[in-house]
């Protein structure tokens, strides 16, 4: 049984299973076919990518994890410095920001929503969320820019810098673009995916088990905390990882609000860049150079992350559900 | 030792009693202060996640409105605004066109495979369905630009077709893909198993039974799943943005490179004419509408046809 981070995906669980036809007729055989089919684009999909980054792997080394300059050579002679530093820890940086504010924010958020509203609202709310949910990205990142970073630069960023230490750890804004503003942005980006699927998961929580607490006289608190949370533990990791998932790939959204300056320092309020930000970025300049397979290498880089998330949190979904069966 | 006892006091049970309860209501108190607080922090956090989506949704209508009311938005080609003539940005008709183009051409190749793979995986339980159930689900969580990276390898370099709607469209149909395998696969799994096996006990082949009595019964599931997939890939910028090749024309033809309405809404944020950021505004609402109807779509036919169903 194949687990996965979708909670529907699970409560769909292992019913409707036939034991398999021996006989395999023209159906069965167009069905083996086309999966066979999307087998061989998805392999077909990570070789291409493998593929364009080759040459870049090859002669920059290990310079693409750890360089902090990107100096395309472009003719000039001077061979080319592809450094990935900055990309990957400004991803790291801003995802990791906007996951500490949505989760916090977002777990909250669905308890309110589940314990706290009136049932009829209960309903809207969560339709609402929904919605919001499928809001494109570019819309974020279009509001973060024309919006949040003018307010950036002249209320939130003097204000935190003014702050005892604040401008050794957070540094100084200049333009209000910066990797903290980015985080904010994806924060409130993946806020309605992650409670439209924590609440779920919250509300799926037996109501025994609510009750249960509270008549052992467990404070409201008490029992959210040490009841509810515990139990749908599984499904508030797996929202955790889809949130994470969309922070780590985002686009769009942060390329227009990090700054988009190569750094050394990834002070949050300094501007910054990454992996798939930049790559939108380059673009542009980057066709037809050495520089495409640069992009492609960080590409391959930002699957890798993917990949190796989405393995880890299958894994650690399934050691739950095994320990939560045998309890 | 020489020093005199003073007698204790005796403790009387009476004593212990209100002790204890002394402790029992200082606990209590404790533990609801701590309640209360956190009670009311929860009611902070759905203020603090619904203040700036609100505020979002504000600004986009009333930025968005105005532009979509403006003379030509629809039907206009853009115009690069001049330092003499700045308001002038003309139209997005080639956006238009070209998202819809995309998305027509991508629903065109994703959305039979997407179905007939998700079928497969959820009617066989072979080792080799279980290596593509995974592979789909990882690939929904991956991040969309990979796809037009794909689209550029796939389309431009080792196809030489050169920028266009159709690289736009692989890369979205390659987004879609998994999305619809794994919606259609649950929407086949919620179809009870006691209609399947009634199909079986009376004699149909097994295809039989799952192309005329499962399928039938799941499709609310499967038409639900490909109207959101469909909605989450017209937003798409990273993937279109790669390889369209943002041309200023209306045009169907997949070779022709053109433009989308999330790639127009990017380019023209970076502008530095007010009119340009402004019409951005624009296209992120008629986007964020286009969305909005399709998910209300679906939601609103699923559950038509439940009730129906019932």
């Amino acid at each position: 049984m194949v687990t996965t981070a979708n909670t529907s995906q699970v409560a769909a669980g292992a019913e409707g299973r036939r034991p398999s036809a021996p006989a395999r007729g023209a159906y069965e055989w167009t069905l083996l076919l086309v999966a066979g089919l999307f087998g061989i684009i998805s392999v077909w999909f990570v070789g291409t990518i493998i593929w364009q980054s080759a040459s870049t792997f090859k002669t920059q080394g290990l310079y693409i994890f750890t360089g902090a300059n990107w100096i395309p050579g472009a003719g000039t002679g001077v061979p080319s410095q592809y450094g990935g530093r900055a990309m990957i820890i400004g991803t790291f940086e801003t995802s990791l920001i906007a996951m500490v504010i949505a989760v916090v924010i977002g777990t909250g958020t669905s308890l309110a929503i589940n314990f706290f509203l009136p049932q009829k609202l209960k309903t809207f709310v969560a339709t609402v969320v929904e919605l919001l949910a499928a809001i494109p990205s570019v819309v974020y990142g279009v509001w973060g820019m024309l919006v949040l970073a003018p307010w950036f630069l002249n209320t939130v960023g003097p204000f935190l810098s003014s702050l005892p230490g604040g401008t050794a750890i957070l540094g100084t804004t200049v333009a209000g673009k910066s990797l903290l503003l980015a985080g904010i942005v994806l924060a409130v980006m993946v806020l309605p995916t992650y409670v439209a699927i924590s609440r779920e998961v919250i509300s799926s929580v037996p109501h025994e088990l609510v009750e249960a607490s509270l008549s052992l006289g467990a404070t409201r608190w008490q029992t959210l905390w040490k009841t509810v949370i515990p139990t749908a533990r599984i499904g508030l990791f797996g929202a955790t990882s889809l949130a994470l998932g969309r922070a780590i790939g985002e686009t769009v959204a942060v390329s227009l609000v990090c700054g988009g300056v190569v750094g050394t320092s990834f002070k949050p309020l300094e501007p910054g860049v990454s992996i798939a930000g930049w790559i939108a970025t380059q673009w542009g300049e980057a066709v037809g150079s050495d520089q495409i397979g640069a992009l492609f290498a960080l590409g391959a880089i930002l699957m890798v992350v993917s990949l190796a998330m989405s393995i880890f949190s299958r894994r650690l979904v399934a050691k739950q559900r095994r320990a939560a069966a045998v309890v | 030792m020489t020093q005199q006892l003073t007698p204790q006091p005796e403790i009387t049970s009476s004593d212990i009693r209100a002790h204890l309860r002394e402790r029992a209501a200082s606990t209590v108190r404790r533990r609801m202060f701590t309640s209360n607080v956190m009670t009311v922090l929860c009611w902070v956090a759905i203020i603090l996640s619904a203040v700036p989506l609100v505020a979002l949704l504000i600004k986009l209508f009333s930025k968005g409105v105005p532009v979509l009311l403006k003379s030509g938005f629809f039907t206009q080609l853009p115009q690069q605004p001049t330092l003499f003539d700045q308001t002038n940005t003309g139209g997005v008709s080639n956006a238009i066109v070209g998202t819809i183009a995309v998305i027509v051409y991508a629903i065109l190749a994703s959305v039979p495979l997407g179905i007939i793979v998700g079928i497969y995986t959820a009617e066989s339980d072979s080792k080799f369905a279980a290596t593509i159930r995974v592979i789909a689900s990882t690939m929904v969580g991956a991040p969309s630009i990979l796809m037009g990276l794909f689209a550029f390898g796939v389309i431009v370099v080792q196809l030489k077709l050169g920028f266009s709607i159709l690289a736009g469209s692989f890369a979205l149909s390659v987004l879609m893909l998994p999305v619809l395998i794994s919606s259609t696969e649950i929407a086949v799994r919620n179809v009870p198993t006691t209609l399947r096996e009634a199909g079986l006990a009376l004699g149909a082949k097994p295809s039989t039974t799952s192309l005329r009595i499962v399928l039938p019964a799941a499709t609310t599931g499967i038409v639900t799943g490909a109207i959101l997939a469909i909605s989450r890939a017209v937003g798409e910028t990273a993937p279109i943005l790669l390889v369209i090749g943002g041309a200023y024309a209306v045009t169907w033809k997949p070779s022709d490179p053109g433009s989308a309405l999330s790639v127009s809404m990017y380019q023209d944020v970076a502008s530095n004419y007010d009119s340009l950021k402004d019409q951005a505004w624009g296209i992120g609402l008629l986007l964020v509408l286009v969305i909005f109807v399709l998910s209300f779509a679906a939601r609103i036919w699923a559950a038509r046809k439940q009730k129906v169903q019932r």
